[in-house]
């Protein structure tokens, strides 16, 4: 029996019903779930909070408790009926008039959200063109997908031949040169993304002649208005056939399913690649810039096991940062310094560790995303900056950390195994 | 006397070796670049440049300055009368008393000189210049008793007697040490080559202003049409310096008065600008510099360094970190007794590294590429220079054409610290009613960091467009919180032909404060709190020579300051100029914690500042240590709020 | 890591350049992903610097071109074209002339359309490979080239290429060498005046400044009331950061690895 089904059951507990019904009773304030509604005033009057009366009753229409709250216990325990699926209206295209290609990056074998922003464009110009058209969206390599039908497929070439589990650009040319001619689509779109999508998408282009529209953001069947010189310029033009579109570039599909009907091509050409992947070089996490890191460790002058540190950074497969104090005693290499007068960092998580955080350092990580901090000194400016701060030894808690994350990734290649079988 | 001829042969023969060294030496400094300088007037002024300005730099060791009085001014009269007496023979009690009197002087100086080489100062060299003091009293002991018969004191025939031919051959012996190293070692390469050396220095030093109190210490620019018609910026060999900076090479007496007060050399970064001057000597003269005996770079091992007047000198003379080390704090310039120009030669030589090899070490090619493309060193949008301003209401001088005081706000207002200083000084200038404006974002970067870190050519281009800017506006004073931009604008600015700043005084903030103060239009209450110190910043000190408004500012709150032992014109550098935190020497120590524990010792609190760079240097110093606050920020603390004063008056 | 000096010593090399713009200033410099071809290109070439052509299709007094010539370049071909021409023909003659083994170009310009479309084009007209975002060029061997290929995050892919093919340099490529007032000077500009097509497609377009583009909300479609209600009234994630103070140490650890693998940067 899994979990899920034991929330079904409505347990009541009566002592706690009783204690709640009685205003009186020493224990209600911690039972009833007060939500400060009525105050004492500083003058001693009551306060009435009219924010604060009501809930949200089990349908999610509010509810006012005449009860003062007495009622509240019994609502507890009950299971917001709302979380009931919604089955979502199926999208059907039976015989397409025309065909709109999108070509998936596909990292990791899911549909990327750039992808699905990318099927949502699609889409919009399906709506809104003459006759009923078909989104094809093209996949390469082993699926992992199961909500190709909510992302607004419609119909799902899944190329997933061993030729295409490594990266094969030229062969994925040359399948998509045979989609071509199989399906004309009247667009073909391309997320414009390092994980592939620029590259086919522009290779596709040279090939068919066609001059694409890349980092395109504003698209419609007749103008586009997309992003040159270097991002700083915006052009618009007339919509062309192959389009590399920029993340966020339209809406994602969220109210209707579709039906992700498979399709396969009639031939499967084959090429001799020119490029031979060799596979991926082991990079060490701390051989990744700094300025282009996405997870940095930061040390700073409250760590004193550098030892420690190191064996964190390599366990939580962090690139290393360091404050200036830190570079400048010589436990770290001066290319490690963040801060305005080290390198500005764009990580998304940033781990500063005993970092106080002098004002050029908090100008050099004024663009990540969140902060976690590890001080002795709960007042310092990194706390205040932090999402997340522990107060504490650095030392242990960096080591239990340590060992928690040692545990997590045993268990996850556990349940990575057994997913695999 | 036995060898009557014996004696003027040989101080004739001395005499004419030291013209042929002399001649050969003048040879090694004309293979420089011509200089522009006034030969005659320049050897005319010689005397007295050396009677008064380097005899003051001397005078600040007594011991030393009195010494080398008696020492060299007894050998300069000895020279000549034994030049009459002996070689020349005039037959003068007169003179020959003269004589024996100037000798007893030298003498007794020597003797001095020959305590103080008991037990050296590390910061001495050693070698050769251990012989002096005995070469010295050889000289003067030798012609002593050569002259005591010329006096009438002995006959010739009791020297016969006395001694014979031993005493004799004793006394030539004497002579002959003597002379060489006084004559022959004067043009030869002796440690008395800085007596002749010197004197020349002195009459054809490239920045003459700095005689007669004068101060000169704007760097002077590169004509950057030299890149296509010679093929090259910058010094390259030994020969590419002017002629008299190799001269003024040749002056140096390796008194190691640099060394003591260089802060690079103290934070065991690879610099001594002692070694530096002389390994500058070894480029010129060609050959290695096996023979220096004085304190090496840190780090580095003497004798490895092979030089040639047409030699690259970063490939093999100097390593390119030992110009970088440099924090151009001039401690080294204002200490030379010889007046020698440490940090010209250095940014010369940084000139080539950057224009020419593109090799400006660690984040100084960043930066540089920032400077160009965006005006200020860390690359922010140039349309941003102003967001610091956002809620300060300050007119532009775009908009007003006109204002009493144009407040220069230099790349501080990038800076989210050096902010804090800059809206301390807008509130303190409000509150004087000071008819003021801004450039806002038509302000570039002064070009102090493009020049001190050689790229010549950019800082000139920020120049030149910078006073193309202020050209157009009309104001009588500029103000700014920044020394560095400072020195540019009122030292630097003036090479590129513009009018813009004719009649205009350029003020540091600490000095047109002070003259509000005196003018009563600033309202301050006393300043409660610890012990206060302040700390010089090299641009507005040695540099501009404003100790004194600081201070005084300082000193109108009440407060007295506790000066640390290097302070004034031997302040100790931040270690934040010349591009040093750019550039980033490794050394063994951080210049700015040697500065704080300066401040340490002196038990402030506080320490005052008048620069926004000392202020980030000496805050990134660990804690605890004492607190760091621009001068303007202490007086805006203690600034009577005038409005709320009227008000108070009021209710009473 | 320097390819075998005597594989290298005859190796022909191109580069082409572009017009930077400074992504702040929007002022002309040497384009970033250019300039680390160049600095590739030397590299590849220090052993036979006559073996480095750069390239530049546009105008021969360009200033930007200066700081390509500051890395040491003694020479520049410059094919001058009207502003309007387009460069793929004329480059693509250009480059088989001179009997290029690898043409390096950046990823995309800086200025203009800034498609990146140009080795692509070129790749087909010349009907030469092309490898995209290339870090590094390891080696040269008997005609084959082993690149190492940037990916997210940092990551490399080992390729096997043979010759001649076409690289785009990616920003993980090793920075440029500082470009040098001196040098910049002296290089020469080869100028040749190329007639080639105007680029007719381009002048239908209008270019403007970029706008900045809103970040997408999340917008709360709602059917009923009820759902309405709650979007309005659902705490915004609160911007003050959360101290853990008086917790244990595993405690602490535990948020700190929740938000880690919330973050996804656990991998």
């Amino acid at each position: 029996m899994s979990s899920h089904d034991a929330l079904d059951i409505l347990r009541r507990d009566p002592r706690a019903e009783w204690i709640a019904r009685n205003r009186l009773h020493p224990l209600h304030g911690a039972v009833v779930d007060n939500d400060m509604a009525e105050q004492r005033g500083p003058s001693g009057l009551l306060r009435k909070n009219p924010h604060r009366i009501g809930f949200i009753g089990p349908n999610g229409i509010k509810r006012i408790d005449r009860l003062k709250g007495n009622a509240a216990a019994s609502v507890k325990g009950r299971r917001s009926g709302a979380a009931q699926a919604v089955q979502l209206p199926l999208h059907r295209v039976e015989n397409p008039d025309f065909y709109i290609a999108v070509v998936a990056d596909m990292v990791g074998g899911r549909l990327t959200s750039h992808d699905k922003d990318v099927l949502g464009q699609a889409h919009k110009l399906v709506a809104a063109m003459a006759g009923e058209g078909a989104v094809l969206t093209v996949c390469f390599g082993a699926s992992k997908e199961a909500h190709f039908d909510t992302a607004g497929v419609d119909r799902l070439l899944l190329l997933d031949d061993e030729i295409y589990d490594d990266y094969c650009p030229e062969q994925q040319l040359a399948a998509l040169q045979q989609v071509e001619a199989e399906y004309q689509p009247q667009y073909w779109l391309f997320p414009d993304s390092v994980n592939g999508g620029t590259d086919l998408g522009s290779r596709l282009a040279a090939r068919l002649h066609q001059r694409p529209a890349v980092q395109a953001w504003q698209v419609d069947h007749q103008t586009t208005v997309c992003r040159g010189a270097g991002g700083t310029v915006d052009i618009t033009r007339e919509t062309p056939r192959v389009l590399m579109l920029a993340e966020e570039c339209a809406d994602q599909i969220d109210a209707s399913r579709h039906e992700a009907l498979s399709v396969t091509l009639t031939a499967l050409p084959t090429v001799i690649a020119q490029l031979q992947n060799q596979g991926p070089v082991a990079v060490d996490p701390n051989a990744v810039a700094l300025a282009e890191a996405e997870f940095i460790l930061s040390a700073g002058n409250g760590i004193h096991d550098w030892e420690q540190f190191h064996t964190a950074a390599a366990v939580l497969g962090a690139t290393e940062g360091a404050s200036r104090v830190a570079v400048d005693d010589g436990f770290m290499p001066r290319f490690r310094q963040v801060g305005a007068t080290g390198t500005w960092v764009t990580a998304r998580v940033y781990l500063a560790v005993g970092i106080s955080g002098a004002i050029q350092h908090m100008q050099g990580i004024g663009q990540c995303d969140k902060v976690i901090a590890i001080n002795t000194d709960a007042g310092c400016d990194m706390v205040k900056r932090a999402s997340l701060s522990a107060i504490g030894d650095s030392e242990a808690i960096l080591g239990e950390l340590i060992k928690r994350v040692q545990a997590y990734r045993a268990q996850l290649s556990v349940a990575g195994d057994q997913d695999a079988a | 006397m036995i060898f009557e001829w014996l004696n003027p042969l040989l101080i004739a023969t001395a005499l004419l070796l030291a013209v042929i060294g002399a001649v050969r030496r003048v040879k090694l400094w004309r293979a420089g670049q011509p200089d522009q300088v006034d030969l005659i007037a320049g050897l005319m002024a010689m005397p007295g440049r050396y009677l008064h300005d380097l005899h003051d730099i001397v005078e600040r060791d007594k011991y030393m300055s009195k010494t080398h009085a008696a020492t060299g001014g007894g050998f300069v009269l000895s020279a000549l009368l034994i030049m009459l007496v002996h070689l020349l023979g005039i037959d003068s009690q007169l003179l020959a008393w003269a004589l024996l009197a100037s000798l007893t002087l030298m003498f007794v100086g020597a003797l001095f000189v020959f305590k103080r080489r008991l037990n050296p100062p590390s910061r001495l060299s050693k070698g050769p210049w251990m012989r002096l003091p005995k070469s010295l009293l050889a000289f003067a002991g030798g012609f002593f008793v050569l002259t005591l018969p010329a006096a009438g004191m002995l006959s010739d025939g009791f020297m016969a007697q006395a001694g014979g031919a031993l005493l004799t051959l004793l006394l030539t012996a004497l002579i002959i040490w003597g002379m060489g190293e006084l004559f022959f070692g004067m043009t030869w390469g002796g440690p008395m080559k800085h007596a002749f050396a010197g004197a020349l220095h002195l009459a054809f030093h490239r920045r003459s202003e700095r005689f007669g109190g004068g101060r000169s210490t704007g760097l002077k620019p590169v004509d950057l049409t030299l890149a296509t018609e010679v093929g090259v910026l910058g010094v390259a060999k030994p020969t590419d310096f002017k002629w008299n900076q190799l001269l003024g090479f040749d002056a140096c007496v390796q008194c190691g008065k640099c060394e003591a007060v260089c802060p690079a050399f103290a934070a065991g970064q690879p610099l001594n600008p002692k070694k530096l001057i002389q390994d500058m000597v070894v480029g010129l003269a060609g050959g290695s510099d096996a023979k220096y005996a004085g304190s090496p770079y840190p780090g580095k091992t003497v004798g490895e360094a092979q030089g040639g007047p047409n030699q690259i000198i970063t490939d093999g003379l100097l390593a390119p970190e030992t110009l970088w080390s440099c924090t151009t704090c001039r401690a080294c310039v204002e200490e030379c007794p010889m007046m020698i120009e440490h940090v010209d030669a250095i940014v010369d030589m940084r000139r080539f590294l950057t224009m020419e090899k593109g090799s400006t070490p660690n984040k100084g090619a960043e930066v540089l590429d920032n400077i160009i493309a965006t005006d200020n060193p860390n690359g922010y949008a140039p349309a941003s220079r102003t967001h610091w301003a956002a809620d300060q209401n300050l007119p532009l001088m775009k908009e007003v054409g006109e204002a009493e005081v144009l407040f220069w706000v230099s790349d501080g207002a990038f800076d989210m610290r050096s902010q804090r200083i800059l809206r301390a000084f807008v509130k303190l200038l409000k509150a004087a009613k000071v008819d003021f404006a801004v450039l806002g974002d038509e302000e570039l970067d002064s070009g102090d960091v493009a020049r001190r870190l050689g790229d010549d050519a950019t800082f000139q281009n920020l120049a030149k467009r910078n006073l193309a800017v202020l050209s157009q506006y009309k104001f009588s004073t500029i103000v700014t919180t920044d020394p560095h931009a400072f020195h540019c604008l009122r030292n630097e600015y003036n090479d590129f032909g513009s009018d813009a700043l004719e009649g205009v005084e350029v003020l540091h903030h600490t000095t047109f404060l002070n003259s509000l103060m005196q003018q009563g239009r600033l309202q301050l209450d006393p300043f409660v709190g610890g012990k206060v110190t302040y700390h010089d910043p090299c641009y507005l000190g040695r540099y501009n020579g404003e100790y004194e408004a600081p201070r005084e500012l300082l000193r109108s709150m009440g407060i007295e300051i506790a000066e640390m032992e290097r302070s004034g014109y031997r302040s100790r550098c931040c270690g934040g100029g010349g591009g040093a935190p750019i550039t980033d020497i490794p050394g063994e120590r951080r210049i700015a914690d040697m500065r704080m524990d300066d401040a340490n010792e002196t038990g402030a609190e506080l320490i005052a500042v008048g620069c926004q760079q000392c202020t980030a240097m000496l805050e990134g110093v660990v804690e605890p240590r004492p607190q760091v606050k621009d001068i303007a920020e202490i007086l805006v603390d203690q600034l009577v709020d005038s409005s709320a004063h009227v008000l108070a008056q009021e209710v009473h | 890591m320097q390819p075998n000096s005597s594989q290298s010593h005859n190796l022909n090399i191109a580069t082409l350049v572009s017009v930077g713009k400074h992504p702040q200033s929007g002022r002309v410099r040497r384009a970033d992903q250019d300039s680390r071809a160049v600095e590739l290109g030397l590299r590849l070439t220090a052993d036979n610097p006559a073996g480095l052509t750069v390239l530049h299709a546009g105008d021969p007094a360009e200033p930007s071109l200066r700081s390509y010539a500051g890395m040491g370049l003694a020479a520049i071909k410059v094919l001058q074209l009207d502003p309007a021409a387009d460069a793929v023909a004329p480059l693509g003659e250009q480059l088989q002339q001179c009997g290029a083994d690898i043409v390096l170009t950046g990823v995309r310009a800086e200025s203009g359309e800034g498609s990146g479309m140009l080795p692509y084009q070129l790749a087909e007209k010349l009907g030469w490979p092309i490898v995209p975002r290339v870090a590094d060029i390891v080696a040269v061997q008997e005609g084959v080239a082993e690149v190492l290929q940037a990916l997210p995050r940092g990551q490399r892919r080992a390729i096997k290429v043979r010759l001649p093919f076409i690289a785009s340099i990616d920003t993980a490529a090793p920075a440029a060498r500082q470009s040098a007032f001196g040098p910049a000077q002296r290089a020469e500009m080869r100028v040749s005046v190329i007639p080639a097509e105007t680029d007719t497609v381009r002048q239908s377009w209008d270019e403007a400044v970029a706008k900045k583009r809103p970040k997408r909300l999340k917008v709360i479609k709602a059917k009923t009331a009820a759902e309405r209600f709650k979007a309005a009234t659902a705490k915004s994630q609160s911007e003050g950061g959360r101290i853990m103070k008086q917790e244990a140490v595993d405690e602490q650890a535990q948020a700190i690895l929740d938000l880690l693998i919330e973050e996804g940067v656990l991998r």
